[in-house]
């Protein structure tokens, strides 16, 4: 069994902490990815669970043994690095060959594990070249290739297709979880783009300056975001999140143009700080005056499939998505209905997610207008 | 990404118009330039080789070609001094200093360049330190130290004090200190220890730092002439550069015999020079010395 488990993992450089006290258990044969953004420690914490970066404090352990002091090479680990790192000298079969080299596995063994693994990566005909010959997704390939060739128990994958084009990431992502379902290794995947982290993940995982924002499936994280961070990270155009206050009867009001308005009916301690959440998706956009909140159009972004209208609305700037269509909206005023079902509420001093259920205001919002457009 | 790194990075793209404007003139004018510049260079080689040629009544001619040729400078040199032996000794001495100074330069290039350790910093300085102190400086406690250990007059002797050199291990430390983390990285994950990540992952891809620097040392080995005229007290232990100049005597110069030796001399570095001139060209540029 190789579950990987990370207690109270800690690093810094020079003193300067980068990671602060890490604790995550990820189950044999799981495909977890860790998302953040750039400089949130990611490669560090993949690293150290490599060994090529030594734990300052807390443990790192596969299945039963504790790792922190063992030999990168005999952790049981391969990884896959963002600039593929391969032998520039050697060909595309030394290359995979490398590691049962140094094993001493007898030449025979060595050569048939290596043709095994060039024909499910399709690398058979490379066999002989050189990585300069290769195209970026064949490289990607060759190293994901000596990757596997030592049929580790965990894989650790650092950005691995952040230098691809856009086509061959999606094809590549599609590779990798196919293999993973073939080889069931327990794989770790760190990546900054949350397209990937969303699509590959059994378990995602998100970070943010040194610490685990949340863990969860991609849905949890996605419908119920743990935090202000995870809720502004997760989602392409990201929700929208604005301060708001709890009135008397625990009246949920939000600045508007024209005063406070309240936008539903909480269970909060009247005064209770919060933020709001509501995602663009979720927003109601109607172009009748008097229906939800004034606003107005400032730039619509064509997507294809879908749009996406920036409004203004008070000082503040709010993105709502739309279905295709046609219409000229920039500089048009519009009305903004934001359905309390659909609201996240967060903490303002800690931003924690507060976990009370938002339910329609009595007063005057009208209930939810289907986009008249 | 990988394998780009390894690559000398590409001239800066030109605007290709702009050259086909102007380059009539310019071009002219530069050709000219070198080729004046190429005959400064040549000339005192070709004078050399000219020289060696003429017969000793004609020694100070001054028309370019030799009126007339004969072998017998280089018949009299080879008599008057063991060159076969010197130069034998002189090759020696060049190729085992140059396979030391690499192979303690790899050595010590890789410590500096991967390992942090005590006082890393202050050993790097002090081995850059050393490049700067004039050999004149070091010579005479070089010179008694080999006296005691009773080597005068042996090409060990002239070896010794060139097994290592801090012009190796800081070119190399640099080379290596630029060599992608990832790629030993990958090494160490895919077992390699230390010994296997410099000669298996590092070395194969540094063969053109390695080739340049080998020529660097070879030429310069070569021509030393100060080391080997103070240890040498018979011509059969001795190098050719101090060959030549035994053809320079308070009587007078040998100039027919001189030139003739001097011609020889300069052959295997002037084939070197040719086989791998590119190599040449770039190491000087690489290393700064121009
Ligand atoms: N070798 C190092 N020395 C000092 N600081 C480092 C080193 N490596 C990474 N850091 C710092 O640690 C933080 C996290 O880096 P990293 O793990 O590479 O982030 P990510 O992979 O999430 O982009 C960054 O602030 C970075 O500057
Ligand atoms: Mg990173």
């Amino acid at each position: 069994m190789a579950d990987l488990t990370l207690s109270n993992l800690k690093k810094s450089y020079d003193g300067k902490p980068v990671l602060h006290g890490v604790d995550i258990t990820i189950p044999d044969g799981h495909f977890v990815v860790i998302v953040g953004p750039s400089g949130c420690g990611k490669s560090t914490l993949l690293r150290m669970i490599a060994g090529l970066e030594e734990v300052t404090s807390g443990t790192i352990s596969i299945g039963e043994t504790v790792m922190n002091d063992i030999e990168p090479a005999d952790r049981g680990c391969a990884m896959v690095f963002q600039n593929y790192a391969l032998y520039p000298h050697m060909t595309v079969r030394q290359n995979i060959a490398y590691p049962l080299r140094i094993a001493k596995l007898p030449r025979a063994e060595r050569d048939s594990k290596v043709e095994a693994v060039a024909k499910i990566l399709n690398l058979t005909e490379y066999l002989d070249r050189r990585p300069a010959q290769l195209s970026g997704g064949q490289r990607q390939r060759v190293a994901m290739g000596r990757a596997m060739v030592r049929e580790p128990d965990v894989f650790l994958f650092d950005e691995p297709l952040s230098n691809l084009d856009a086509l061959l990431r999606v094809q590549m992502r599609i590779e990798i979880k196919k293999l993973h379902r073939r080889l069931k290794a327990t794989s770790v995947f760190v990546t900054h783009d949350q397209v990937e982290a969303m699509t590959l993940a059994d378990t995602l995982i998100v970070m943010n300056a040194g610490r685990v924002e949340q863990i969860g499936s991609p849905a949890e994280v996605y419908r119920k975001p743990a935090s202000v961070f995870v809720a502004g990270f997760m989602g392409a155009p990201a929700m929208n999140l604005f301060p708001a206050a709890i009135g008397a009867g625990g009246a949920l009001v939000i600045d508007a143009p024209t005063g406070g308005v309240g936008i539903g009916r909480t269970s909060l301690a009247e005064g209770t700080p919060v933020t709001v959440g509501v995602r663009p998706e979720n927003l109601l956009l109607s172009e009748t005056a008097g229906a939800g909140l004034p606003a107005t159009v400032d730039f619509v972004e064509e997507l294809g499939g879908s749009r996406v209208a920036y409004c203004t609305l008070g000082d503040r700037e709010i993105a709502a998505t739309l279905p295709p269509g046609d219409q000229q909206l920039e500089g048009r005023p519009v009305w903004l209905t934001l359905p309390p079902e659909a609201l996240h509420l967060y903490d303002r001093i800690t931003g924690q997610r507060i976990d009370v259920p938002v339910h329609a205001a009595r007063s005057s919002i009208p209930s939810a207008f289907a986009p008249s457009m | 990404m990988t394998t780009d790194v390894l690559r000398a990075p590409r001239p800066m793209a030109r605007p290709l118009r702009r050259i086909s404007d102007k380059s009539g003139l310019d071009t002219a004018a530069g050709h000219v330039l070198m080729v004046l510049l190429s005959i400064l260079c040549l000339f005192p080689v070709y004078w050399m080789l000219a020289s060696s040629l003429r017969p000793a009544n004609a020694m100070f001619e001054t028309s370019l070609w030799p009126t007339s040729m004969s072998l017998d400078n280089y018949r009299q040199a080879l008599e008057a001094i063991p060159i076969g032996r010197m130069l034998v000794n002189t090759l020696v001495f060049s190729v085992v200093s140059t396979a030391f100074q690499l192979l303690t330069g790899l050595l010590a290039a890789f410590a500096f360049a991967r390992w942090t350790f005590a006082l890393d910093k202050l050993v790097y300085s002090a081995v850059a330190l050393t490049w700067l102190v004039p050999f004149q400086v070091v010579m005479i406690p070089n010179y008694l130290l080999i006296a005691q250990m009773g080597l005068l007059d042996s090409i060990v002797a002239l070896i010794l004090p060139n097994l290592v050199s801090a012009l190796a291990i800081l070119l190399l430390a640099q080379a290596m200190r630029s060599f992608p983390r990832e790629v030993i990285e990958a090494a160490r994950m895919d077992g390699a220890r230390n010994w296997r990540i410099l000669w298996e992952v590092m070395v194969p891809n540094l063969r053109g730092t390695i080739a340049s620097l080998a020529i660097l040392i070879f030429i310069s080995t070569w021509n030393e002439y100060f080391w080997p005229l103070l240890l040498s007290r018979t011509a059969e232990n001795s190098v050719i550069q101090i060959g030549i100049q035994m053809f320079m005597t308070a009587e007078g110069n040998q100039w027919g015999p001189l030139m003739a030796a001097s011609t020889l001399a300069s052959l295997p570095v002037l084939v070197i020079y040719v086989v791998l001139q590119r190599q040449v060209v770039q190491s000087f540029m690489k290393s700064g010395i121009r």
